[in-house]
């Protein structure tokens, strides 16, 4: 049957409400994606910018997968994002349950662990970096005044990664609390009270009830805070420069360095292409797990 | 129960009633409305805008230049104020004003590179010496060659910063003013250590007196010797191998794409023993700070001795200047191989030059020679402790001001003649960080210097595009 002119409108109207929507995520998403995968595989430079782009193919990937100082830096990410997902979330886990037990101050509380992530990473990297330093350090002068010897966090290669996840940890912790405590909010109370008198002891009730009802919450979390603490570089920039030794340059840092310290465009392009297949991967492999978990689960229920 | 609302209820549609032929009346009549409103709006905004217009074309001409200068503000403020004064004055027919933008270092010249790719108009900026190479192949820099012929002025500049301006045969930026490093200690420390000044100016002496002092001053949490750890390590390694005679890079012919050109040269046998003096000070005891305040640790007594920039006296409050040098002495060199050898030292400062995206190239450069007109620039220099890169306020008048005011402004001026610059090509950032590396290496005890260096020029080397 031939649509009149009213009903065809009708048929378009809800895309054309999709329009402005999807002309951001165009100009804001796609777009920028596909410039970057064009200028990583033209060389472009900053002193080459104005003039003639050519064209390279893959020769950007190939370099970058040759240097050692990208390798590096994949290791250096992974124990950063690692040991950042770690601490992040189980401090976060931990405080979040504390706070739910309805104790006195719970609310002051909460909104006191909130306060770091309001912080931005600049004044974090800052304040870490004062109480960290080598020299004058308030994390030295107390363990000198203790009698100990003092560390070079910031300055020992074997250790520099671990006092950046210290400060991010600080800095991404109250993320954790705050999505759990949602989460945790939304779990029925009934449940835990027919688990009391069914005889389950409270950390019975965390692990059979609380961690599964609770497991939506914990993937979309840990996808957050893996793909944050990936991409996170403005903190490292600003306590360590990635030194020493790149001990601390992450891959996002290293792609950072290599766009605008040193002027390699596509360089610094196709690493950041590099790290958008890497947040990709850890996200679909999260995702994969915990429903390859739950399968299990609703086969031994069966 | 009927249904009202069934098809049936209703007429059928005729052609007439179709609803494409109410579309087009409704589309038809506001199309009308709308060319009637829009037709008004214009005949109303000409008219009102045409008494507007006239009026504006009898008043001055307003400009606006716009500049990105590095921190810190307090000496901008300053020049350009007092620039924009005698700007103003030779054009009364304009109304012009400066919109400035001061920016940390490295801020300044992400933000300038990030400017001239997206071809902003900017009008004036400040241009480390390191960046000029680096600007001009990009072609974002304007070539001054034939305004500075006319301009008269060249002779007036010490060589070494009038050629620091140049690149490949043209002049992009003029080197407004330099600073050195120079050797800064605290005599009532060195006193109660019982070492002599005269024994940190060789190589030995400097690593034996900074046993004694840390033995002498630890306990009151002060360190012996600063030595630079941070990124621009190198900066204070340079002087070390400009003093035993090497280089840093040098020219060399059989480049695969460019013929001649730069090669890493500073793996030399000089660079090594560059290097292992750097290497036998964190023996001694010596750590390299990660961290660079740029003198105000050492104006915190943080330390005994430092070698650094003659920016230092600004960390010094203004009135004790005239009592500085009771407390603080100055030996204007770094520590050299063996007594009677040939120091160096390494010379900063700041060029300023105009943007190709500037539409106000003639105004920008008048505004530029007149910042650098010795009567509007010595009063700044005085103020901030900066050196001269030109001869009439270094030896003219003005250097009686300088003296005056600068505490060892004498012993800071003799020092230009043992002062190199680093070089201003576009892979420096990159060979910079390759040696930086290397350093670090040496620090950490990781590598020895031959191999940190070697390591460091072949890294260089393909930078350069040598292989």
């Amino acid at each position: 049957m031939k649509l009149t002119l009213e009903a065809r409108a009708g048929s378009l109207q809800p895309y054309l409400l999709l329009v402005p929507a999807l002309s951001i995520l165009i100009g804001f998403l796609l777009f920028p994606l596909m410039w970057n995968i064009y200028i990583s595989m033209h060389n472009v430079s900053l002193t080459t910018i104005l003039g003639e782009w050519k064209y390279v193919g893959f020769k950007n990937f190939s370099n970058l997968l040759r240097d050692p100082d990208f390798h590096m830096s994949l290791q250096v990410s992974l124990l950063f994002v690692g040991g950042s997902v770690a601490l992040q979330f189980f401090v976060g886990m931990v405080l979040a349950v504390v706070l739910n037990q309805q104790i006195w101050g719970s609310n002051a509380f909460r909104a006191l662990f909130i306060i770091p992530w309001t912080v931005s990473a600049v004044i974090t990297g800052f304040s870490f970096k004062f109480i960290f330093s080598d020299s004058f350090g308030v994390l030295n002068y107390g363990l000198e005044q203790m009698g100990l010897n003092p560390v070079a966090w910031l300055s020992d290669p074997g250790v520099v990664v671990w006092t950046l996840v210290i400060a991010n940890m600080w800095h991404g912790a109250p993320f954790t609390v705050i999505f759990l405590t949602a989460g945790l909010f939304s779990i029925n109370p009934v449940v835990y009270e027919a688990a009391r008198i069914d005889g389950a002891t409270k950390i019975k009730s965390f692990f059979y009830i609380t961690l599964p009802l609770l497991k939506p919450f914990i993937i979309i979390n840990l996808i957050l805070i893996t793909m944050w603490s990936v991409n996170f570089f403005d903190l490292i920039l600003v306590m360590t420069n990635g030194g020493p030794l790149f001990a601390s340059t992450t891959s996002s840092l290293y792609m950072y360095r290599q766009a605008f310290e040193f002027g390699l465009l596509s360089k610094g392009a196709a690493a950041g292409f590099l790290l958008i297949g890497m947040n990709l991967v850890l996200a679909y492999s999260y995702i994969r797990l915990f429903r390859r978990q739950e399968r299990t689960v609703e086969i031994r229920q069966m | 129960m009927s249904n009202s609302n069934s098809l049936g209820d209703y007429p059928p549609v005729t052609k007439k009633e179709s609803s494409t032929n109410t579309l087009h009346e409704y589309i038809f009549k506001d199309f009308k409305l709308i060319l009637v409103i829009g037709l008004l709006s214009l005949i109303l905004v000409a008219t009102s805008l045409t008494p507007f217009t006239m009026v504006h074309a009898q008043q001055p001409k307003q400009v606006t230049l716009t500049a990105i200068v590095a921190e810190p503000k307090e000496r901008w403020d300053s020049l350009f104020a007092d620039a924009l004064t005698k700007l103003r004055e030779r054009h009364p027919d304009m109304k012009i004003d400066i919109d400035y933008r001061v920016l940390p270092y490295a801020d300044t010249r992400k933000q300038i590179l990030t400017a001239m790719a997206g071809r902003t108009p900017i009008d004036l900026i400040s241009i480390d010496q390191i960046w000029l190479g680096e600007f001009a192949e990009g072609k974002f820099l304007s070539d001054l060659s034939n305004l500075t012929q006319s301009w008269n002025r060249s002779s007036e500049w010490f060589k070494t910063n009038w050629d620091g301006g140049i690149y490949n045969g043209k002049v992009y930026g003029i080197w407004a003013w330099t600073d050195v490093r120079a050797m800064w200690y605290w005599k009532d420390l060195l006193n109660q250590s019982g070492v002599s000044p005269d024994s940190l100016r060789t190589w030995n002496g400097y690593i034996e007196a900074a046993k004694k002092l840390e033995n002498s001053t630890k306990d009151k949490g002060i360190q012996a010797m600063h030595l630079v750890g941070a990124s621009h390590s190198p900066d204070m390694w340079y002087p070390y191998l400009w003093m035993l005679g090497g280089e840093i890079v040098k020219q060399k012919s059989g480049h695969p794409q460019k013929g001649t050109y730069w090669f890493p040269a500073y793996n030399s046998t000089e660079g090594v023993q560059a290097l292992q003096f750097l290497s036998d000070q964190v023996k001694a005891g010596i750590k390299p700070q990660i961290n660079h305040f740029w003198g105000k640790e050492f104006a915190d007594k943080k330390f005994a001795v430092m070698l650094e920039g003659s920016w230092l006296l600004g960390h010094f409050p203004r009135n004790e200047s005239k009592n500085f040098d009771k407390s603080v002495g100055m030996i204007p060199m770094f520590p050299v191989p063996k007594e009677g050898d040939t120091s160096a030292t390494m010379m900063g400062g700041w060029m300023l030059g105009i943007p190709v995206t500037s539409t106000n190239k003639a105004l920008s450069w008048e505004l530029l020679t007149i910042m650098i007109q010795p009567d509007v620039l010595a009063p700044m220099l005085a103020n901030y402790a900066y050196l001269p890169t030109q001869k009439p306020i270094a030896e003219g008048t003005y250097s009686t001001q300088l003296n005056a005011t600068i505490p060892y402004y004498k012993e800071l001026i003799s020092m230009l003649s043992i002062g190199h610059s680093r070089p201003s090509i576009a892979e420096y950032p990159q060979i910079a960080d390759n040696i930086r590396q290397a350093i670090d290496e040496v620090y950490l005890g990781v590598k020895e210097p031959k191999q940190a260096l070697d390591d460091a020029a072949k890294k260089s080397a393909e930078v350069l595009g040598w292989s």
